[in-house]
């Protein structure tokens, strides 16, 4: 029987999939409209929005509007390569599961 | 969102996971939306207008004022919009492309309207040169967006404005393919698109 792929760990977290799918179709995001996409808390969605950076998978930018800060997000190269690896293996678990 | 248990996802996690992106994806998309209301407002807007100059036929000021409350209720209710939502997102090169068509659509739009009625210009001629403007955004738009019924809109208003060429010089003819390409190609092109934008979202994303 032929392994199963692995599911990228970093990717598979539920809320840094959906940011990770929210950031695909759109060029940059702010975190305020991250948070109110995903119904997340600043904290939690924080320390998620950490690990992506930390893996590479979004680049962060801190910028000031209107004398408020603002953090944008996109995702990287690294990233959409990582979401693609996910949807594939999970399409080849679930295909190996029916 | 809690995070599921790391080891073993169950196929319902799984399954669970795919629904979760494509809700997320399909959010995203919103961001090209087709803002068919604009197209109902400017619909009703022009036949409002049509129907002033009608009652009201010595007054030159009838189209500057229609035209300019249609900006005015479309200024309001994107500024309405962005404080209800402010949130920053930037669209995709689509939703770029989408936003340059219309916009610049619009100002060439304004920029002939005014200057032809500063000038005295107008005929069935004029209205050909609007109708030929307008379907050229819509086949653009359907090109980027690859949907063939804008692309039918699109021949519907390049129809139209060919055939002011052709047909009698009569106000009767004018309006009658005036108010059609403003029901067809204006009003119910865009109650259609709000309807598919309610109903799936990233249908043409």
């Amino acid at each position: 029987m032929p392994d199963l792929p692995e599911l990228d760990p970093v990717v598979h977290g539920k809320l840094r999939l959906a940011v990770l799918s929210l950031l695909v179709s759109v060029e940059q995001a702010d975190f305020t409209w991250l948070r109110d996409k995903t119904g997340s808390t600043d904290g939690n969605l924080g320390a998620q929005m950490l690990k992506l950076e930390e893996a590479g998978y979004v680049s962060v930018e801190k910028r000031f509007v209107a004398r408020k800060p603002q953090t944008l997000y996109r995702m990287t190269a690294r990233g959409r390569d990582a979401l693609a690896q996910y949807v594939a293996a999970l399409k080849s678990i679930l295909g190996s599961a029916l | 969102m809690p995070d599921f248990p790391e080891s073993a996802p169950s196929r319902d996690d799984l399954v669970a996971r795919l629904d979760l992106m494509e809700a997320m994806i399909a959010e995203g998309r919103q961001a090209t939306a087709r803002c068919g209301w604009i197209f109902v407002l400017w619909g009703i807007v022009d036949l409002v207008g049509v129907a002033l100059q009608r009652i009201y036929p010595q007054r030159w000021w009838n189209w500057p004022l229609i035209i300019s409350v249609g900006w005015l209720i479309q200024f309001t209710v994107f500024f309405r919009q962005r404080r209800r939502a402010p949130r920053v997102c930037s669209p995709n090169i689509k939703g770029r492309a989408m936003a340059a068509i219309w916009g610049m659509m619009g100002v060439t739009l304004a920029l002939y309207c005014f200057t032809a009625m500063f000038t005295h210009h107008g005929g069935t001629t004029y209205f050909a040169a609007i109708f030929m403007i307008i379907g050229m955004a819509h086949a653009a738009s359907a090109i980027i967006l690859r949907w063939g019924v804008q692309g039918a809109v699109a021949a519907l208003w390049w129809a139209g404005g060919v055939s002011l060429f052709f047909l009698p010089l009569t106000s009767h003819w004018f309006e009658t393919i005036f108010s059609l390409e403003m029901l067809f190609g204006m009003i119910f092109f865009g109650l259609y698109a709000m309807f598919l934008d309610r109903r799936t979202p990233n249908a043409h994303a």
